[in-house]
């Protein structure tokens, strides 16, 4: 049995048979790494998983945080568990060296990261948003600000978060209203709420930096005279020692559906007049700088969509091959027959299977775009690197939304294959689901990452990034139609993605044209048949790659008929490993992809039913 | 302190074990293998010796090329250096054997303690520990939950029934530990990467001096009978009735009372 959170296994795939990252240790960047490495690396990751992180999921659900004469603490298991996944360094894994980090593959941190998120996502947050807040400050912090913070985020001595919204500034985030006066010295004063602050105030660390977006006293309206400030709890003296509490008053935590372990603050700067904060970067810059952190934070919530995915079918999996109930469908007349277990129902299966092409599909789709910013940093030209930071950029809305979008339907699909019980909360799965559904709304809703992809990422660079993931769509059809057992499923691949690009180019012309009405109405829809295509491309090539492996083992194991075959697979793991991989992609084929086109079809009917509808006519 | 901690790799507790269709070991295909969780008791109280004292810990582990896995892991939770021993004249090596082995290529470098698990998960055979300090002509403490070095000698708790034993013992010694000893480590990050540049020598048995002769020979391997279906009771549904029942087949059927 496995661990019940991520199949190893496929992650192990994903990597090294499907992206093959094997090739980057050929670079200057990753020449010191061998597979042998991050394979101990991969398992280390599990260990802390199951052994340090799993076992805090319910407790850490159950107790929550709470809000006590103004102070925030943090489920009770939290504290230990937090202390010996910083003390492995975890949180810099994938940074340099020179700030603390071992400069490992983006691609194989997202691995260790799904098993950490699989095993308790609220308490990932803590170190997760920690990293984030560190990284603003390497990239664009001064050294004195490197020095006074960053190294002790990424250590995880402090902790960080991002402070955004405000109670009049969610999504729109240019109407915000935090200011900042300057002082003589050069910092500033700020004044200003910001609301829904995860790990905004907490008691695993005795600091905690908040880069705060305010806007300086007399700065224009809207995102262009926003800037962002390192505001921290405490302030911190020359020698790095604490220094006097800095006016960063907590005003309470939102009592929410998931997440509980994670601390959800409101928190009130320079209520007394006294909170001070240093300039972060060029002033006006607030946003670009933010984004970097936001771009991070989207691809980390995009993941949260895999890693509950991913343990909510490791769950139902092992639970339907336990449960017994109901007899076997072909013995539904004999009275004598025996219950058997609820994986021989075919309903079930259908379910298992559906999550299971989801769950890979996912996995490739995520860990290929962490690959992206591997081959950013290793690129040899400018246009290399610009051709792989194009596919980060184009993927980055569709891996935030799809995925948690996807995320939520498997978690919701697990309940039901443990039927009653998974409504239960003797069961782990409904957790799950609770703890999902916060994806799909923060870090900028799905609704607002649809629109970046459609009013923003498709055009970027004129469309060229479009162009190459189409041209690498095309490339794996052409193999995989020359694979006999894949070809049928690769011709439905390629209607499914014509009819996407067809409409995109339909987007585009609308747009040129003045009538965008379609394109924004239609955004979550496109974003979703993108992301369909996009993962039957990934499911067609692991395929490509399980069915070469798979045909040797046949060939070693001479088993040539069905019969032999099938027994074989019960007997040899790697042999059903790559039939599992296999019947993935064929059935995320049949069952998702033969809709696209009519999904296509229908956005380009024009119909615009919900515009026209009066607000009256919503409901009596 | 020279500190010497022996390990080996077994498969993981959660492992499904089959035995091969010829009885002549076990189907290591699909097997997750691990460091023997005793002897991560013993890496552990080792480096903790080191972080007191000073001085360096070396690994000793007999065992296929696979085995440096385990071999690195101890290096990454902190261990200095390594000895591999690895020959196919002792795959298949009995304890006496493994002992040997370990005696052999522990002799020549400078020791003050030896730990190693109280015995291994895979055979169980618990003999290692014990033949290894005869062979070296050094005391031995086995199944220990509790030590206490000072100067040239150690003060070791081991359980017995119902009791504590606590023992005195000169220095060098070998400990054989048990869970209780001490919570093992986590790898760290940092000391993955470290792990890589630390030298491990790989001897095979001609280098060390020794034959690989075993003295027990494995007959067989047979897995366990399955396990026969259990017995519903409910001639009498009363609880009375059911008891009775029970009774009366441990008893006749089953023969244990």
């Amino acid at each position: 049995m496995g661990n019940l959170l991520v199949n190893t296994r496929d992650q192990q795939f994903v990597l090294f048979e499907q992206l093959k990252i094997e090739d980057l240790f050929k670079t200057e960047r990753f020449k010191d790494f061998t597979k042998e490495d991050l394979l101990m690396i991969l398992n280390e990751a599990e260990k802390m998983a199951v052994e340090v992180i799993a076992p805090t999921l319910k407790e850490g659900d159950k107790q929550g945080c709470r809000f006590e004469n103004g102070k925030v603490y943090v489920p009770d298991c939290y504290h230990a568990a937090y202390k010996t996944y910083c003390e492995a360094g975890w949180i810099a894994a994938a940074e340099d060296p020179e700030v603390g980090g071992q400069g490992i593959p983006a691609s194989v941190q997202f691995a260790n990261m799904e098993l950490f998120g699989a095993a308790n996502y609220a308490f990932c947050m803590y170190p997760g948003l920690t990293h984030g807040a560190a990284g603003l400050i390497k990239n664009y912090g001064t050294e004195e600000q490197k020095n006074k913070y960053m190294y002790k985020l990424y250590s995880g001595e402090w902790a960080g978060t991002m402070c955004l919204t405000e109670p009049g500034a969610g999504s729109d985030v240019g109407a915000l209203k935090t200011s900042a006066k300057r002082l003589p010295d050069g910092k500033f004063l700020i004044t200003g709420t910001k609301i829904f602050i995860s790990s905004g105030d907490h008691n695993l660390t005795p600091n905690i930096i908040h880069p705060v977006l305010a806007r300086i006293e007399g700065d224009p309206p809207g995102t262009k005279g926003i800037s962002i400030f390192i505001v921290p709890k405490y302030r911190v003296n020359d020698d790095g020692s604490l220094g006097e509490f800095n006016d960063v008053v907590t005003g309470g935590i939102e009592h929410k559906m998931g997440i509980k372990g994670s601390a959800t603050a409101t928190l009130n700067f320079g209520e007394n007049g006294n909170c001070i904060g240093e300039l972060l970067g060029k002033e006006r810059e607030g946003m670009r700088i933010m984004f970097q952190m936001m771009n991070e934070a989207r691809l980390g919530t995009g993941m949260q969509g895999l890693d509950l995915g991913s343990a909510a079918f490791e769950h139902a999996v092992a639970y339907a091959k336990e449960r017994i109930q109901g007899k076997a469908i072909w013995e539904m007349n004999n009275p004598d027959a025996k219950s058997v277990a609820i994986i021989n129902h075919p309903d079930i299966r259908r379910k298992l299977m559906w999550m299971k092409c989801h769950v890979e599909g996912l996995r490739s789709l995520c860990y290929f775009t962490a690959y992206c910013i591997d081959r950013m940093h290793v690129a040899e030209t400018p246009e290399e690197k610009e051709k792989w930071e194009g596919f980060l950029n184009l993927l980055t809305p569709i891996v935030k939304a799809y995925t948690t979008d996807k995320g939520l339907l498997i978690c919701s699909t697990a309940i039901d294959v443990y039927g009653g019980y998974g409504y239960c909360q003797e069961y782990p799965v409904e957790q799950y689901l609770r703890d999902e559904k916060i994806a799909q709304i923060y870090e900028g809703t799905n609704g607002i990452q649809a629109l970046d992809l459609v009013g923003r990422k498709l055009a970027q660079r004129k469309g060229a990034n479009v162009m190459n993931m189409a041209m690498l769509i095309q490339q794996n059809i052409a193999r995989a139609k020359g694979v006999p057992e894949l070809g049928k499923y690769a011709a439905i691949l390629e209607e499914a993605a014509n009819a996407c690009f067809d409409l995109t180019m339909y987007f585009a012309q609308v747009g040129k044209s003045g009538d965008f009405l379609i394109p924004i109405l239609y955004a979550c829809k496109f974003l979703e048949i993108f992301g369909d295509v996009l993962l039957g491309h990934f499911l067609i090539d692991g395929a490509c790659v399980a069915n070469e492996k798979l045909q040797a083992i046949y060939e070693e194991k001479k088993a040539y008929s069905i019969g032999q075959k099938k027994a074989l697979e019960r007997e040899d793991k790697e042999a059903a490993f790559y039939s599992g991989r296999i019947a993935s992609a064929k059935f995320f084929a049949n069952e998702i992809l033969t809709t696209v086109k009519a999904r296509c079809d229908a956005i380009k009917a024009g119909e615009k039913v919900p515009l026209e509808i009066t607000d009256e006519a919503f409901t009596y | 302190m020279n500190i010497i901690a022996c390990v080996k790799q077994v498969p993981d507790t959660e492992a499904q074990i089959k035995v091969k269709a010829d009885g002549s070991g076990i189907d290591e295909g699909g097997i997750k293998w691990v460091m023997n969780p005793y002897d991560e008791f013993g890496v552990e109280e080792a480096l903790r010796l080191k972080e007191k004292f000073g001085g360096e810990v070396t690994i000793v582990c007999l065992g296929p090329a696979r085995a440096m896995e385990t071999i690195r892991t101890a290096l990454a939770m902190g261990a200095d250096k390594g000895i591999h021993i690895d020959d196919p004249a002792l795959y298949e090596a009995d304890s006496y054997a493994t002992a040997e082995a370990l005696a052999a290529a522990i002799k020549g470098l400078p020791y003050d303690i030896i730990f190693c698990g109280q015995r291994a998960i895979d055979d169980d055979s618990g003999q290692v520990g014990s033949i290894l300090a005869e062979l070296l002509g050094i005391p031995v403490v086995t199944m220990v939950t509790k030590l206490e070095v000072e100067g040239n000698s150690a003060k070791a708790t081991r359980p017995i029934e119902g009791a504590q034993l606590v023992i005195s013992t000169s220095l060098p010694c070998v400990i054989t530990a048990t869970k209780g000893l001490n919570e093992p480590r986590y790898a760290s990050l940092p000391g993955i990467m470290k792990a890589k540049k630390k030298p491990v020598d790989i001897k095979n048995a001609a280098a060390l001096g020794v034959s690989g002769a075993s003295k027990a020979k494995v007959v067989k391997f047979v897995p366990p009978p399955a396990r026969p279906p259990g017995k519903i009771i409910c001639a009498d549904d009363t609880p009375e009735g059911k008891a009775a029942e029970l009774v009366k087949l441990l008893r006749e059927e089953a023969k244990v009372i």
